[in-house]
């Protein structure tokens, strides 16, 4: 091929800037640690990474949703573990309640009794962010509210929430609640926490009838329905906590899975966007060089001519 | 036998074929940067003989005319490949315009495989794929605190966001579509300018070729680049006349013949800002097939149109299916049958009023009276895992990710193109500068040689000088 005088330039001109390009390209990878950057760079690996980027956000909120659910299983088992106690003492009262106390002290027993059923009222309309926890859906209602008489006797305490529950979800289409009905009658779905008719537990109305048993003498009674009713009341309070540990591991256990799922799509996203540093950084010195190698060589035959050897 | 006054003749007409030849080198090493230009060369030839006792006596040499190295395959070749470049780079041009008005990159530098939205907090993301996984994840948080209104705050600031997002694409679309047609209406004035130059040089080569003497060389070179710069803005079909002029058809319509302009192009608006190239005079729509005119509307009529009118369908799904759900919910206040989005497509989605004024009023709860109800924020959370047939069966993410994959290949693949056609381009030209290019070295040794043959030829008449004084000077 016959060399002309635009020859040499032209593709002197054509090797440094594809070198250039190169090295931008390589540099720019480097500094990023990124092989994909822009759609133009691995269309199908974008959309790879877009759609697994997707997956990695819906995980992290599936993670806060379990965060919430976990923060109300938490709030959840503190009224419960209350509730258990209080339940405790009454069992005591019911047992220490017999035919040898004289009325003032079964008088005694009711007056505490009657506080106890106040601060389980108290203890049920527990909130947790503005919400009422057993309230079911109709979180704004507080779940029960007591009737007293003009002795301070409570006469009666009503459910003011429904049977549903709100459950929203921990992983993709698993929707589940940490969330407790106070009461629950139909005999299928969730169980109540103080009235629930598959273990006949029924707290706030024995808690009244043991109350009035106590203020009446009506040690009989006593004796007969309250401390077996209690024992049912008990049971259900196990059954609760029980199902809050279930609760709590299944969403501990999710939280984990969730977090695998997200380390492997961090490694799978990292594969295909991120660029291998020890290999850019080998091809980034060997474009230099070859950059340089370029511009040397060229500035050696550019600046001889025939024009040097002509007088 | 020429005899001593035919040799001195001879001597002097050698001079002068010399001096031609320094010329034309001359001519050459001036123009070697000049674009376009192809080397000359003085053709060289021997005169008449005359009939001597001897045989044919040879009567020196003659400068006979001067050629042009050009090769008329590989211009007709280069005007073709410049075509088909002026196309690519065009549309690489838009699609890399529609690329940043898309302005969907992966961001690695923040930790976690979500990069830049790994922070779980409001704002400081970017791009529509973060903007939707916002609304969504909004919506998730919404259903396990339903009646808060700090989870509605969340919510409303996401939703609008993303309706943002949408109409500054909406916008940014509108934009480029608009420049592309300006730089459509720009091509056109060129292209008109080109023509006109075309047709003024056929006019000078007629004139200048006109006694037959030669060819007009450096005109023909001239008009050789302003065809190919008219190429590079829309193919054009060349035809050579015998008397050296060129006629341009442009789509089968003559647009110059001879000297004559006969038409020219213009821009004209084919309806809904879709701007295309028809003839001025004769209005004839022409189909073009290559130069950037043809790369800029065909980016625009399709992977800019398709870019567009999957981001306004992606708007409308979401538009539409977020509130079918929405409406059916209910407020804190008890309120029903709000829309969550106004608005129909890209350009004018927005989130209701009502809503942004009282996040009470968002309808997360399926029950009526029921606060703490959060079956529709549920369900709207779940949108966006669900396939919904406007969106061929994907999901609205999926969508997205495709609308952004498929520009990423439109663009991808023309790079590719490019690249393979500017090596194409690249041979063809070396090997036209083979042929056609000065080499300063052969014009250096070309003037060395024309200087010595000159000298030569000096000597020769300083000789027959003298020998014409021994012959004067016989007689004393």
């Amino acid at each position: 091929m016959r060399v002309t005088s635009h020859t040499f330039p032209n593709s002197l001109l054509d090797e440094l800037t594809s070198l250039a390009q190169r090295q931008n390209k390589l540099q720019n990878q480097a500094a990023t640690g990124q092989l994909v950057e822009l759609p133009e760079d691995d269309p199908v690996a974008m959309r790879r990474v877009l759609d697994m980027q997707g997956e990695s956000r819906a995980v992290s909120q599936y993670q806060r949703n379990i965060a919430r659910h976990q923060e109300l299983a938490t709030a959840s088992f503190s009224v419960i573990k209350g509730l258990k106690k209080i339940s405790d003492r009454i069992r005591e009262i019911a047992i220490a309640a017999d035919g040898l106390k004289s009325q003032d002290e079964l008088n005694i027993y009711a007056k505490e009794v009657t506080e106890l059923i106040k601060q389980a009222v108290q203890a049920v309309n527990s909130k947790n962010r503005g919400d009422y926890i057993f309230s079911g859906t109709l979180s704004d209602q507080p779940a029960y509210s007591s009737v007293t008489d003009a002795n301070g006797n409570v006469t009666s305490v009503s459910y003011q929430g429904n049977a549903t529950l709100a459950e929203s979800e921990i992983a993709s289409g698993v929707t589940m609640t940490a969330q407790v009905l106070g009461e629950s009658t139909s005999g299928t779905g969730p169980r109540g926490l103080i009235t629930d008719s598959r273990s006949g537990a029924d707290f706030f109305n024995h808690l009244i009838s043991l109350q009035n048993n106590l203020l009446s003498g009506n040690v009989a009674a006593i004796e007969n329905t309250d401390r077996a009713n209690l024992e049912l009341d008990e049971n259900n309070f196990l059954i609760q906590i029980g199902g809050n540990g279930a609760i709590q591991s299944r969403l501990e256990a999710t939280n984990a899975l969730a977090g695998q799922r997200k380390e492997t799509l961090e490694a799978l996203v990292s594969k295909e966007a991120d660029a291998d540093l020890t290999q850019t950084i080998v091809r980034l010195s060997q474009t230099q060089t070859a950059y340089q190698a370029a511009l040397q060589s060229a500035g050696r035959i550019l600046s001889s001519s025939l024009l040097d050897y002509l007088r | 036998m020429l005899g001593l006054f035919g040799t001195l003749n001879l001597a002097s007409r050698s001079l002068q074929t010399q001096r031609n030849g320094t010329e034309v080198a001359g001519h050459n090493i001036a123009n070697v940067n000049t674009p376009g230009y192809s080397r000359q060369r003085v053709a060289l030839e021997t005169s008449i003989t005359i009939p001597s006792e001897i045989g044919p006596e040879g009567t020196g040499a003659d400068a006979v005319a001067i050629n042009q190295l050009r090769d008329i395959l590989l211009d007709r070749q280069l005007v073709g490949e410049t075509s088909v470049r002026g196309a690519l780079e065009s549309k690489q041009k838009a699609l890399e315009f529609a690329q940043a008005a898309l302005g969907q990159v992966i961001d690695r530098q923040s930790s976690g495989a979500e990069g830049a939205a790994a922070s779980s907090g409001v704002g400081g993301q970017h791009g529509m794929a973060e903007e939707l996984a916002g609304l969504f994840a909004a919506f998730q948080s919404l259903s396990t605190n339903p009646t808060s209104m700090a989870e509605r705050q969340v919510l409303l600031l996401k939703a609008q966001n993303l309706a943002g997002q949408f109409n500054q694409l909406s916008g940014r679309f509108d934009d480029l579509r608009g420049s592309l047609n300006e730089s459509l209406g720009g091509d056109v004035a060129q292209a008109n300018i080109a023509l006109a130059d075309i047709a003024k040089l056929n006019q000078q080569i007629l004139a200048a070729e006109i006694g037959g003497q030669g060819k007009a060389n450096d005109l023909r070179d001239t008009r050789q680049k302003r065809i190919e710069d008219l190429a590079k803005l829309v193919k054009v079909d060349t035809t050579a006349n015998p008397n050296g002029s060129v006629d341009i058809a442009i789509d089968g319509v003559a647009l110059v013949t001879g000297p004559n302009v006969l038409d020219q192009l213009e821009t004209f608006d084919a309806g809904g800002g879709q701007f295309l190239v028809r003839t001025l005079t004769g209005g004839a729509t022409l189909n073009l097939t290559g130069g950037s005119l043809q790369g800029t509307i065909d980016a625009r009529d399709t992977d800019l149109a398709a870019l567009r009118s999957h981001i306004d369908t992606l708007a409308a799904a979401l538009i539409t299916q977020v509130n079918a759900l929405h409406a059916n919910g209910y407020g804190l206040s008890g309120g029903t049958g709000q829309k969550f989005f106004t608005g129909t497509n890209a350009s004018d989605i927005a989130v209701t009023d009502a809503l942004v004024n009282d996040p009470g009023a968002i309808q997360a709860s399926g029950v009526a009276g029921a606060v703490g109800d959060n079956s529709v924020a549920v369900a709207l959370a779940q949108l966006a895992e669900q396939s919904l047939p406007a969106l061929s069966n994907q999901t609205l993410l999926q969508h997205y990710s495709q609308t952004v994959t498929q520009l990423g290949q439109a663009l991808n693949g023309t790079n590719t193109q490019l690249t393979n056609q500017q090596i194409v381009e690249r041979m063809l030209l070396r090997q036209r500068d083979s042929i056609s290019g000065v080499s300063l070295d052969e014009e250096m040794t070309d003037l060395v040689k024309f200087q010595r043959a000159f000298e030569a030829s000096a000597r020769l008449i300083t000789t027959v000088d003298d020998m014409l004084e021994t012959v004067v000077n016989l007689k004393r």
